[in-house]
């Protein structure tokens, strides 16, 4: 595109060029082809100026050839002219450093230096050399030089600004400009047209030249409307008419010779083109500068309106002509109120004059200045604002004003207050906590001490203190301790926290607790620490050491992050660990017992997880092989985040008491079975009914069998059926022996899943004939949805029978109708499974009802007092509760509790 | 062995066992039984014409042995009560006795005891019934007498003479005679030994303190 672009133009401005020569004289008066090239360059990057030359070259021979110009010469004239425009270009390119624009006085300069002068100039000895070499033309080496150079200057000064100012903004201008600035367009050049033909064409080289004024006018409008676009297309039209009507031998300037009038156009043309040419750069300078200005003053409103600060601006008279939005919003009112000294009615009238004072004395300075003081926002309320002002200069560097922006500061100096009030408070306070605060000097060593820290040490008011003196109060077993923290903390510029002892003049010992860190501030590193006395906490420690000590009480400490575990003498000795021994975690878990290790793992990792303290009964194994039962309680300590950080515990040494337990449980099961063969006596004549029940059918059947064949009319059949009956008959009488033999057997209780209604079935089954005896009643309520329990199963029907047998007993003197025992079985809200033995006897007495279940407490003349303490401790001994109260209506209820999964904890 | 026509033997116990045993041991003995659950089941069916017993338990859920005894007994029935019994209590044992029960056994009872006592409980219910039947028998004669003559009749039975009777009465001796010879008619006695002997059956006592 840019290569035909030049292919074409250079071929035109050939032809033109040899159009304009004024004949016989062999040189043109304007010739355009290396102005089209020069413009080329101009508006292309050098880069791809070999392809612009190489695209003219062809348009050069073909005009050439035209011509009759012999090939050589016509090389030669492509050299020379070729050299014209990189010269003119590429000086141009370099001052400009980019395209050329003629929107500036230096730009315009630029540009007439290079492409027209130098590049003309230098290249025209060479043009004139190559003609004289190939004997060309006519005329002498520096005639011809003279010729080229004026011919070339002139076509650079009418053609290459019309080309660049046309390709860089005339079409744009054309296709965004409104009507009437095209109409004002067409005006000019009707105008000038008319005008230059009139003076250029018509009026015979006689007539008065200064005529030729007569086209400035339209010049000059056309530069002061349209700048450089509007210059370079006046002066080409100008140019082309003048060449074009001497050519014709019409106008002033057909009067001479070719030569002189060649010359005389030449003349007449630079000479108006120059100074129009600088003259549009003039305008179109001043015009960008105007509208830069306006736009920048615009941006800088949108800015200060938009900014969350109040702004101000003064000018050099001190009175103030700019306060932005923000600013009139806080003070509600109008500009034309603020301006000038209107602003300073809003300012606190016991500010006003400090406030005018800084303000006038630092605009004379011409210093920056900042200053507080109260103004009166738009509801009424004064606000602290803070001011600060510097003076203002244009880009001259001349004083033009101030500007200022002001923040309300008023949450900020409350907050101040707040906060020293605040400070002022934790002194009170740490006074009345018997804190100590001091201060050193970590040059000096001197040091600062509050009259709390004066009183901890008992240092008097007036007493200049520094580390030494300081130090001498410490216990000397402590001082070293303290120095190497102190210090340490001040050469590495952090923090240290040490409990140490002081020895006070008064000859008592405290213990104190102090952390420090270093402050670095403008005036050096200080150590800001606080002290107080633990000697308190210290004895309770001490109390807590000795109280664990003498109670065999072991104390351990897990650290989760170090994994260290750290036991103390008494732990050690539950363990059977040797007090030099190392401890790791894998000594614990190789001193627990085999039975117990697992659940003690486990429940201590349980404990972990949750994040909740624990307590476990265990045995541990010492070296020595003997085994001593521990109580273990332990809680962790965690961080913010959750993680472990350590755990510690406590432990007791409970192998006495286990042991006495045990024996105590080998008891009970002793008791247990006493009093089990005991109520199978009060049961026998209940058993005996059992028995005698099947017997009675086995006797009569089999009696009855004997007569049948005596008879001798023996049916088969129902022989069959009577001895069926009799085996039937003696399974039952083997299963009551057999639940006798369960009853009195002294085994060791076994354990299983059962459902507690089956349990209240056969006791019931097993009471029914006592209760007859009795003239009882015998109801059950069994609920179906009972949950499972974990127990012994002739332990709870023992507990059964023995309330039963109670409540029997209980019922002596109850009126037969009212005699009735009810079992009860259900789940309650809570997930329990309650059994409860109502009667309606007697009830409990106040008396009774406190030792109810006491051992060898009992209302029967003939009672042992075992039955009751021997059923709590079987209940208890299954995780469950039992409570007897005096049911409404008469009577007493036993209920026994159990939780939903209650397992024994017997071991 | 004897048992008597139309005869009946009813036994009550809760027990299965009991039951099945029981009814097995009055068939081979040749006896028609009736099996009942509980005494109430009993007493909901009508009395039997015949000689009948009754084998109870003593101690059974709702009314026992001892109940249905003193219900019997306050109907005025005839059926013989034999108590059986899983437990060896003594009083009752006694209180039962001297109720009018035939017999008290503690189970298991022997075959033959238990038979013994339902044979011998039969042939007194059947006296009984025999007893009861001649009573009502000699009432129903009694009943064909017109106040004046039964008067007449009850100071004979108490052993007083015709002239006696009349004093006592306030009438003449020749009227007395008149209903004394009309009332022997009525009750078809020739003899004063036969009228005591139908009063008595009658179970009316005479009038000896009128």
């Amino acid at each position: 595109m840019i290569g035909l672009c030049v292919f074409v133009g250079y071929y035109l401005g050939a032809k033109i060029g040899f159009a304009l020569t004024f004949k016989p004289y062999p040189v043109s008066v304007l010739w355009p082809p290396n102005s089209i090239l020069v413009a080329a360059l101009l508006l292309t990057p050098p880069r791809i100026w070999w392809f612009v030359l190489l695209a003219a070259f062809p348009a050069h021979c073909a005009a050439q050839i035209q011509s009759h110009v012999p090939p050589l010469m016509i090389l030669c004239w492509f050299v020379s002219n070729s050299s014209e425009a990189v010269i003119g270009a590429g000086l141009t390119r370099y001052l400009v450093r980019g395209p050329i624009q003629f929107t500036s006085l230096r730009n315009a300069a630029i540009f007439c230096l290079c492409v027209v002068f130098a590049g003309p100039f230098l290249s025209s000895f060479l043009d004139a050399a190559f003609v004289r070499w190939n004997a060309w033309g006519q005329g002498t080496y520096w005639d011809l030089t003279r010729i080229r150079f004026f011919s070339n200057a002139l076509a650079a000064l009418i053609v290459a600004p019309l080309i660049v100012t046309w390709a860089t903004k005339g079409i744009l201008a054309v296709r965004t400009a409104g009507r009437a600035r095209l109409l004002e367009a067409c005006l000019i050049l009707l105008g000038l047209l008319a005008i230059g033909f009139a003076v250029l064409y018509k009026f015979g080289p006689g007539a008065d030249s200064a005529l030729l004024f007569l086209t400035l006018p339209f010049l000059l409008w056309a530069a002061a409307r349209f700048g450089s676009l509007g210059t370079s297309t006046a002066l080409s039209i100008v140019g082309f008419l003048a060449i074009w009507s001497a050519s014709l031998g019409h106008g002033p300037f057909s009067g001479g010779t070719a030569e002189q009038n060649t010359f005389s156009i030449q003349i007449f043309l630079i000479v108006l083109s120059i100074p129009m040419l600088f003259l549009a750069a003039v305008i179109e300078e001043r015009a960008t500068g105007e509208t830069e200005r306006r736009e920048s003053e615009s941006r800088f409103r949108i800015v200060a309106d938009a900014a969350p600060v109040l702004i101000w601006m003064a000018g050099v008279d001190k009175l103030c002509t700019f306060f932005n939005k923000p600013w009139l919003k806080f003070t509600g009112r109008s500009l034309e109120q603020e301006v000038g000294n209107g602003w300073a009615e809003g300012v606190h009238p016991d500010d006003l004059q400090k406030c005018l004072k800084i303000y006038t004395e630092a605009f004379d300075a011409r210093k920056a200045f900042v200053m507080q003081y109260r103004l009166r926002r738009y509801d009424g309320e004064y606000r602290w604002i803070s001011d600060q002002g510097v003076a203002r200069h244009d880009a001259q560097g001349n004083f033009v004003g101030y500007i200022g922006s002001c923040v309300d500061v008023t949450e900020l100096i409350n907050k101040e207050r707040a906060l020293r009030e605040f400070e002022e408070r934790v002194v009170l306070a740490a006074q009345a906590a018997h804190l100590g605060v001091w201060e050193m000097d970590t040059t000096t060593y001197e040091i600062w001490m509050s009259d709390g820290a004066r009183t901890l040490l008992q240092f008097d008011s007036e007493t200049s203190l520094d580390h030494g003196r300081v130090q001498d109060r410490v216990h000397p077993e402590d001082r070293a301790l303290r120095d190497s923290a102190v210090k340490g903390a001040i050469e590495s510029r952090s923090e240290y926290e040490i409990e140490y002892r002081v020895l006070l003049p008064d000859g008592t010992l405290r213990w104190i607790s102090s952390r420090g860190r270093c402050v670095t501030g403008e005036d050096g590193t200080r150590l800001i620490a606080v002290s107080i006395d633990i000697t308190p906490q210290k004895e309770a420690q001490d109390l807590f050491r000795l109280a664990a000590e003498g109670s065999h009480l072991g104390v351990w400490h897990w650290d989760e992050v170090a994994n260290t575990l750290t036991w103390d003498g008494a732990t050690r000795d539950m363990f059977g660990v040797s007090a030099d021994a190392e401890i790791t975690i894998d000594t614990f878990y190789r001193a627990l017992h085999p039975d117990d290790a697992e659940r003690v793992k486990q429940t201590w990792r349980q404990a972990f997880e949750l994040r909740l303290p624990y307590q476990i009964e265990f045995r541990t194994q010492r070296t020595d092989g003997t085994i001593r039962w521990v109580h273990a309680r332990g809680r962790g300590y965690y961080d913010e985040a959750g993680k472990p950080l350590w755990m510690t515990g406590v432990l007791f040494d409970i192998t006495d008491r286990k042991e006495a337990e045990l024996q105590a449980h080998q008891n009970r099961d002793e008791l247990s079975h006493l009093s089990r063969v005991a109520a199978m006596g009060e049961l026998a004549a209940s058993i005996a009914h059992e028995l005698n029940q099947p017997l009675s059918g086995i006797t009569s059947n089999a009696a009855a069998g004997q007569r049948f064949i005596d008879r001798g009319k023996v049916d088969l059949r129902e022989l069959h059926d009577l001895l069926g009956d009799i085996v039937a008959d003696g399974r039952r009488a083997g299963d009551v022996i057999r639940g006798i033999q369960g009853m009195v057997k002294k085994d060791v209780s076994a354990h299983r899943r059962i459902n507690l209604n089956d349990v209240v079935i056969s006791v019931v089954h097993m009471v029914k004939p006592s209760a007859m005896l009795h003239s009882c009643e015998l109801g059950t309520f069994l609920d179906p949805d009972l949950p499972m329990v974990e127990g012994d199963p002739v332990q709870l029907q023992q507990v059964l029978l023995n309330l039963i047998i109670n409540a029997f007993d209980a019922m002596r003197d109850t009126p037969l109708s009212r005699r009735k025992v009810v079992i009860a079985t259900e789940r309650d809200a809570d997930g329990f499974t309650r059994v409860s033995v109502r009667d309606y006897g007697v009830g409990i007495s106040a008396e009774a009802r406190e030792r109810l279940f006491e051992q060898f407490f009992t209302t029967k003349s003939k009672g042992l007092g075992m039955g009751l303490s021997i059923v709590r401790s079987i209940v208890e001994s299954h995780g469950g509760t039992i409570a007897a109260e005096n049911a409404d209506g008469g009577g007493a209820r036993f209920q026994f509790t159990f939780p939903a999964s209650a397992k024994t904890s017997a071991v | 062995m004897m048992i008597p026509p139309n005869s009946l033997v009813f036994a009550i116990d809760d027990d299965s066992s009991v039951r099945k045993g029981l009814t097995r041991l009055l068939r081979s003995a040749g006896y028609r039984s009736e099996i009942f659950e509980s005494a109430s089941d009993f007493l909901k069916r009508e009395q039997h014409a015949g000689p009948a017993c009754v084998i109870v338990d003593v101690r059974m859920p709702g009314l026992n042995g001892m109940d249905l005894q003193e219900t019997l007994i306050q109907r005025r029935r005839q059926e013989q009560l034999i108590f059986i019994t899983g437990h060896g209590d003594i009083s009752m044992c006694a209180q039962a006795m001297k109720a009018g029960a035939v017999d008290f056994l503690p189970k298991p009872f022997r075959d033959d005891e238990l038979l013994g006592c339902v044979e011998r409980a039969l042939i007194r219910s059947a006296e009984q019934r025999r007893r009861k039947a001649e009573e009502n028998e000699a009432q129903n004669l009694l009943g064909l007498l017109t106040p004046r003559e039964l008067e007449v009749m009850q100071l004979v039975v108490a052993g007083m003479l015709n002239k006696q009777i009349a004093g006592e009465l306030g009438t003449a001796e020749k009227t007395v005679k008149v209903h004394r010879g009309r009332a022997m008619r009525k009750l078809n006695v020739s003899s004063v030994a036969e009228l005591v002997r139908l009063t008595e059956k009658a179970c009316l006592a005479p009038a000896a303190n009128i």
